[in-house]
């Protein structure tokens, strides 16, 4: 509890720090690292802690983002279109979750891409709707309670603010018993089974909960943006988002959060110097994979821990001393 | 009433029929012991009244209730575990978040995905006393891949303890440990509440003798003989068996 409160305090202060950092194009690039950070932990959620590995996540993302984008037609409330928005992307994720789950690895990578191509292929062709290629612009406007929220500078405390309260409550469902028993699933499903567990509850719950989450970060990518097209549901996307979270560090949450602000980062920058900018960021990312097994969250930890603890060999040796700091610390 | 009763089951893969009508019963507490060759079909028997693989023919019932086709893991909520030839563990979490894991399958909390698991006093002091009865306290930071093999075995039966079952399916407790572990092994087995019948799957014979009360000897599939410790010693067919014509068909 102490230490999700010490994230907490952490994080609140990047977010207030990076205006004063950086410029007002980089404020509003955070603003959508934010977003991309949220749905990248979706992700991570069922990679790391479920061992289900999605390349259709964007599906989730895109019914998001059309749900806000349709029903701002007609309703007002932003809590209630978001509400909404969610609700449905959660109930797909439950339904075809239901259905997926039964598969696993290479099969699951399957059929979550022949499910997101589907949506992809209903939000081009359903032209009256969705306005088909061409996508279509958000009418609604993000009002939390005090006022139209219109500028970047509100935007972006808005969702660094929201991105601080999902990752607490992320942290809360992995450190939780349905979440630990996930990652035991993951770990060792015959076992899992063997002590007594419905594994198939979990694997359903965590894909739910992923795919909710997913839907939450393309609604409020829909506010920001105001606009969508289909893209946002294309397998590229999903890809994409699978590269931020492999980059990032798959099996903690924090990772896919950095890889979204690393990816997004980068494709931003270098696109300013050349159009061939993935290209390059291709090279990069190649590298990343290769010689960062664990992503860029395990260099950072190894800093750390070469920071605060100058004889790291210590730690090994003594395991008897472990429990006691343990008992400090929570 | 018998807590384990199975009737007559019958399993194959494809044509090879690997148990032929095995009957079985077993008491509330007691001690059974499954000997046999290799390849007598003893862990298949196992993965057959657990339902880890389906059977062909027969039925299984616990406390008089049919469970031939009851999931694996709604027997453990009617009482009943089972350990695995093969550790089958949690290899990457601790030993205190192994048993974290088996204490939780019977929690009303299971299912929430909100309040810490570590936190609460319950799952604590229950973890503290399984580590304390079995004095692997000074072990609970450890990883499992890095516990020796003995260990290994002994997390493997304290898992499946945790769910305090009225039954508990022991496949090779000993297999694979030295001497040493093996009498350690042997005395644990022993010290284990008669509030639990044990199903023991053997082969070291004086392990067997050791805590057996019905040995239950398996040949090819088929239940040859079913009797006290003092039975099994003196028969002459399962001497044949151990020690000659074990290939050989018998009457």
């Amino acid at each position: 509890m102490k230490k999700n409160i010490l994230y907490a305090v952490l994080l609140l202060l990047v977010v207030f720090a990076v205006p004063q950092i950086l410029s007002d194009f980089g404020t509003n690039l955070t603003t959508e690292i934010f977003i991309m950070a949220m749905f990248a932990m979706s992700l991570g959620l069922i990679m790391g802690y479920a061992g289900l590995d999605s390349l259709g996540h964007a599906a989730f993302f895109g019914i998001g983002a059309y749900s806000v984008a349709l029903i701002g037609k007609f309703v007002t409330n932003t809590y209630l279109i978001i509400i909404i928005a969610v609700a449905i992307a959660g109930l797909i994720a439950f339904i075809t979750g239901a259905v997926f789950i039964r598969t696993s690895k290479f099969y699951f990578l399957m059929i979550t891409l022949a499910f997101s191509q589907l949506i992809f292929t209903l939000l081009w062709q359903m032209k009256d709707l969705t306005g088909g290629a061409d996508g279509m612009s958000v009418s609604a406007i993000m009002n939390l309670g005090f006022g139209d929220i219109f500028d970047p500078q509100t935007m972006y405390y808005v969702m660094g603010i929201i991105f601080v309260a999902v990752f607490i409550l992320l942290r809360l469902f992995v450190e939780s018993p349905a979440g630990k028993i996930t990652k035991g699933v993951m770990e060792n499903e015959g076992r899992m089974a063997a002590l007594g567990y419905d594994v198939r509850v979990y694997k359903l719950l965590a894909f739910t909960l992923s795919g909710a989450l997913a839907g939450f970060a393309g609604s409020l990518y829909s506010f920001y943006n105001v606009f969508v097209s289909p893209e946002l549901s294309a397998w590229l996307f999903s890809g994409q988002v699978m590269i931020m979270v492999i980059v990032g560090g798959v099996g903690t949450l924090l990772g896919p959060a950095i890889g979204a602000g690393v990816f997004i980062f980068l494709q931003n920058f270098i696109s300013t110097y050349t159009e061939r900018w993935p290209l390059i960021l291709g090279a990069i990312l190649i590298f990343l994979v290769l010689i960062g097994k664990g992503g860029i969250i395990q260099w950072l930890k190894l800093g750390v821990t070469m920071i605060f603890k100058s004889r790291p060999k210590n730690n090994k040796v003594s395991s008897t001393i472990q429990p006691e700091k343990e008992e400090i610390i929570s | 009433m018998s807590l384990l009763k199975v009737d007559k089951i019958n399993k194959s893969f494809g044509t090879l029929q690997v148990l032929h009508d095995v009957s079985l019963e077993v008491q509330p507490g007691e001690r059974h012991v499954i000997i046999g060759p290799n390849g007598a079909g003893k862990t298949t028997l196992f993965n057959s009244i657990t339902n880890h693989l389906p059977i062909t023919s027969g039925t299984v019932y616990f406390e008089g209730k049919d469970i031939t086709n009851l999931p694996a893991h709604r027997l453990v909520h009617l009482g009943m575990a089972r350990t695995f030839q093969k550790n089958n563990l949690f290899g990457d979490l601790t030993v205190e978040e192994n048993i974290h894991l088996a204490l939780t399958a019977k929690k009303k909390y299971r299912h929430d995905i909100w309040f810490s698991l570590t936190s609460r006093s319950d799952i604590k002091k229950e973890t503290n006393q399984i580590l304390e009865e079995w004095k692997i306290t000074h072990r609970r930071d450890v990883k499992i891949n890095n516990l020796s093999y003995g260990e290994q075995r002994l997390l493997e039966v304290l898992l499946a303890m945790a769910s305090k079952p009225k039954l508990l399916l022991l496949d090779e407790p000993t297999s694979g440990m030295s001497p040493a572990e093996t009498t350690q092994t042997s005395e644990m087995i022993q010290r284990l509440p008669r509030s639990m019948a044990l199903v023991v799957i053997e082969h070291d014979m004086d392990v067997v003798f050791a805590i057996a009360d019905r040995i239950t000897v398996l040949h090819h599939g088929e239940p040859i003989l079913t009797g006290t410790p003092e039975e099994v010693r003196n028969s002459e067919m399962v001497k044949e068996i151990y020690f000659g014509g074990g290939a050989k068909k018998h009457a």
